[in-house]
């Protein structure tokens, strides 16, 4: 048994050897012909590849660890505090409806009048740009699960004498971790799809671009290097898959124990893992590097959101009030001067164009529902099927579609799709994900005695469908439906306006209106004025549709837990 | 089983003084009191009573975790403020951090006083082996069973060493054979000299429960909850069986006070 074990062990350190050594060495080259910072072009080099790929990654992480504090300490003041909900709440509400890929020119604007046309200010803008993909579900995500920690476990906590930061690290968040991992994951992808947006920057008719994945892609795809982008593409794939296998199914079967209630099916280990467990260094690095390293994680994490949550509600009014101060002034500086002047023939056409996109996104929204549930309900009565499916949903959503636009616009238009088609199949590709994640999750919780009640009652097929499955998913599916349609506003975008080999194919519609305006003419007022039509038009749906359907549909199917 | 020495003088040391306290919803319906009583010390008071009788409510008062809308609560000469750092909870849910181990879990209060690692380590471990867990200290609550997870609940409420031990009802959740164990098991680590803690405070619907375990037992009718009656049983012999005369026409009492 020893020995066999040691025949396995050797290959994978070996493995993992080789690989740190690969990585070390390319690195080492890459950093030797870095280029100075604020370069204006991408090094088309496809032995730059790694560092862009770092460049990026640090960019996402720095974002997320500021999403991920500033996410903890808002939902746990929104839990808290009355005064600090009602501000908090509806805010998030709004800004999470809205499509943020649209802001993005605005908020260049804003970030450069504050840090002037430096590095620095570009380098600040693409993290805001990300950071603001991935806040808003995980701020959500944390007052959600700490308004839902029992009465009597936060009275146990109370009764023990649990405070201060010991409250974080035993009560709080342990709490919302497995929420919290779940819209990290989320959030990730988000800002893998941002990501791709924010590297290469235009205000006006000035255009910055950051080192990056993101930016050498967009490089290869105007420049219409197949061979780039092919590479750039793989390499993204490849990171995705990573992340997805090493970071979050590992962080997943962790947070298991975190669940408070104690139904819901275990993820199980992936495979890789269970191979780079046999390894020692492998099994070394986790309980000597990984483990202790998370756990002073946790206890650092706790210090700090203690310290913030005694600030409360003054401390966040004076925090909003600096970063509301800034902005302004960044606007003063920067913004205004370009947006007012009397309204232009494009201005003009904005109310057409945004009907347009509203019937894209519609329908972005109703073909991903329909596609969703039977395709649902055809995975998840095997549970193998339903592993595998899963698996391989997650790691093609958090693949970034947007990067992809180009090539599937060209490969439809080459096969005889018009672009009015195309554009909405490019608006199915950011709505579809949302609807079929939370129909399966969904499906996968409703409970195994109303399975087996069905069955025992004689309930199959249609009538099963009809009695059983398709009411228990309804709630979860208006969810779905929800989250694409803020997705699809966001995929808008991008796929109105898609740019290329040199080339540009466009639809009228907001998006390409906001593109063109933003890349093309330099226009602010445009922006502006797209962006504001287009928040009210989202926000509106919202209230007078999303929310009272949900509303309804939550309280006559939500499973009862 | 080891039958605590029945104490008859009614003058000794009061724990608890709970003084005209009353709870209303929303700030107008009353739901609680006002209402009095007095838990003393080395004694097993039970509280019974319909659901709506705010029973648990008096309960999460006296352990400070709920603040009466008005009246007050005296500890010996001091009022009470906040959580009552000599009472200790055992809850109807259990209400175990399921993130943490059995040990943890057990010596989360100890790790809330500042106790070192070690230090907490051992008394946990003292207490997870006196509710009879040992070889279960590493384990999480969702490996347990609900009869074992109540013995954690105890075990975690025992080892801060409280004077009182506030029970709402902590058997209510367990099937019948399993509350039965655990009846006798609270009885006899209340005997036990090892085990700190003076007085235990019992919330239950289950009048037989109450007889059969209690010195006195304070009756509670409902809408607003208010004291009916308070019966004092020290004259029944322990170990008491609940089929036994006395015990019979004490509970039949009981439920004609409620009725």
């Amino acid at each position: 048994m020893a020995a066999r074990r040691f025949t396995l062990a050797v290959p994978v350190d070996l493995a993992l050897a080789a690989g740190v050594v690969v990585v070390a060495v390319v690195a080492a080259l890459a950093s030797s012909v870095l280029q100075p910072f604020d370069a204006p072009e991408v090094d088309p080099r496809p032995i730059l590849l790694p560092l862009y790929l770092f460049r990026s990654l640090a960019r996402l992480l720095v974002a997320y660890t500021l999403a991920a504090l500033l996410a903890l300490a808002t939902g746990h003041l929104a839990a808290r505090s009355r005064l600090a909900r009602r501000m908090i709440l509806p805010t998030l509400d709004v800004l999470q409806s809205v499509p943020i890929l649209g802001f993005f020119p605005a908020a260049v604007a804003v970030f450069i009048g504050i840090f002037g046309k430096s590095a620095l200010g570009v380098e600040a803008a693409a993290v805001f740009l990300i950071f603001t993909s991935m806040f808003w579900n995980l701020a959500f995500g944390v007052y959600e699960s700490l308004i839902t920690i029992p009465e009597d476990v936060r009275m146990a906590a109370d009764q023990f004498g649990l405070r201060g930061p010991l409250r974080w690290s035993r009560l709080l968040l342990p709490a919302a971790i497995p929420t919290f991992l779940y819209n990290s994951i989320l959030s990730w992808s988000n800002g893998w799809y941002f990501l791709i947006a924010s590297e290469i920057i235009a205000v006006g008719k000035a255009h910055y671009t950051l080192p990056g994945l993101g930016s050498y892609l967009g490089e290869a795809i105007t420049m219409g290097r197949t061979d780039q982008m092919v590479l750039a593409l793989l390499t993204l794939i490849a990171t995705t898959v990573a992340m997805h296998l090493l970071v979050w199914s590992p962080l997943e079967t962790w947070a298991e124990r975190f669940h408070i209630d104690e139904s819901g099916a275990r993820p199980r280990t992936p495979r890789i893992m269970r191979w780079l467990r046999r390894s020692r260094i492998a099994r070394w690095v986790l309980n000597k590097v990984i483990v202790p390293a998370s756990q002073h994680l946790l206890i650092a994490v706790a210090r700090v959101m203690d310290r913030a949550g005694r600030l409360g509600a003054p401390g966040f009014v004076a925090f909003a009030m600096v970063v509301l101060t800034a902005v302004g002034y960044g606007a003063y500086r920067e913004y205004l001067l370009l947006v007012s002047r009397p309204l232009s023939e494009e201005a003009r056409q904005i109310p057409a164009s945004l009907a347009l996109s509203f019937f894209r996104v519609g329908v972005g929204v109703i073909v991903a529902a329909l596609l969703s549930v039977p395709l649902a309900y055809l995975t998840f009565r095997r549970a193998r099927v339903r592993l595998a499916t899963l698996s391989l949903l997650e790691i093609l959503g958090s693949v970034p579609a947007v990067a992809f636009f180009p090539l599937i616009a060209v490969l439809m238009l080459r096969l005889g799709f018009d672009m009015d088609t195309g554009a909405i199949l490019l608006v199915l590709t950011g709505t579809f994900f949302y609807v079929m994640f939370n129909v399966l999750s969904g499906a996968t919780a409703v409970p195994k005695e109303m399975n087996e009640a069905a069955a025992s009652l004689g309930l199959t097929g249609v009538r099963y469908l009809r009695r059983v499955f398709v009411p228990a998913i309804l709630p979860s599916l208006v969810t779905g439906c929800v989250t694409a349609w803020g997705g699809g506003w966001n995929a808008i975008i991008f796929a109105e306006y898609v740019v290329a080999a040199g080339k540009t194919y466009s639809v009228q519609g907001i998006g390409a209106t906001l593109d063109h305006a933003t890349y093309v003419t330099g226009d602010m007022q445009v922006v502006t004025l797209s962006l504001l039509t287009m928040v009210v038009l989202v926000v509106l749906v919202n209230r007078i549709f999303w929310d009272p359907l949900y509303q309804h549909v939550a309280s006559r199917y939500k499973l009862e837990t | 089983m080891a039958a605590p020495t029945p104490h008859l003088d009614p003058t000794r040391d009061v724990l608890v003084r709970v003084e005209e306290v009353e709870q209303f919803y929303h700030g107008r319906i009353r739901i609680l009191g006002p209402l009095c009583l007095e838990i003393r010390e080395n004694e097993f008071l039970s509280i019974v009573g319909p659901s709506g009788s705010g029973k648990s409510t008096l309960l999460r008062m006296i352990a400070g975790v709920l603040v009466p809308t008005r009246g007050t609560i005296w500890l010996g000469p001091k009022r009470l403020h906040g959580v009552n750092r000599g009472a200790a909870m055992v809850f109807q849910s259990f209400a175990l951090f399921p993130w943490l181990t059995v040990l943890d879990n057990v010596g989360i209060g100890l790790e809330a006083q500042g106790q070192g690692p070690r230090e907490r380590a051992a008394k946990a471990e003292k207490y997870i082996e006196l509710v009879g867990l040992r070889g279960y200290e590493r384990a999480y609550p969702k490996e347990l069973s609900r009869g074992m997870k109540q013995l954690v609940g105890v075990a975690r409420a025992l080892a801060v060493e409280p004077e009182l031990l506030c029970m709402d009802e902590p058997f209510s959740a367990l099937d019948v054979l399993t509350a039965r164990t655990l009846r006798e098991l609270v009885l006899e680590l209340w005997a036990n000299p090892e085990v700190m803690t003076k007085s235990i405070l019992l919330v239950t619907h289950s009048v037989e429960e109450a007889v059969t375990l209690s010195d006195r037992v304070v009756v509670l009718k409902a809408n607003p909850g208010r004291v009916a009656d308070t019966l004092d049983l020290h004259h029944l012999a322990r170990p008491r069986r609940a089929d036994a005369p006395a015990v019979r026409e004490t509970v039949d009492r009981i439920y004609g006070l409620l009725a």
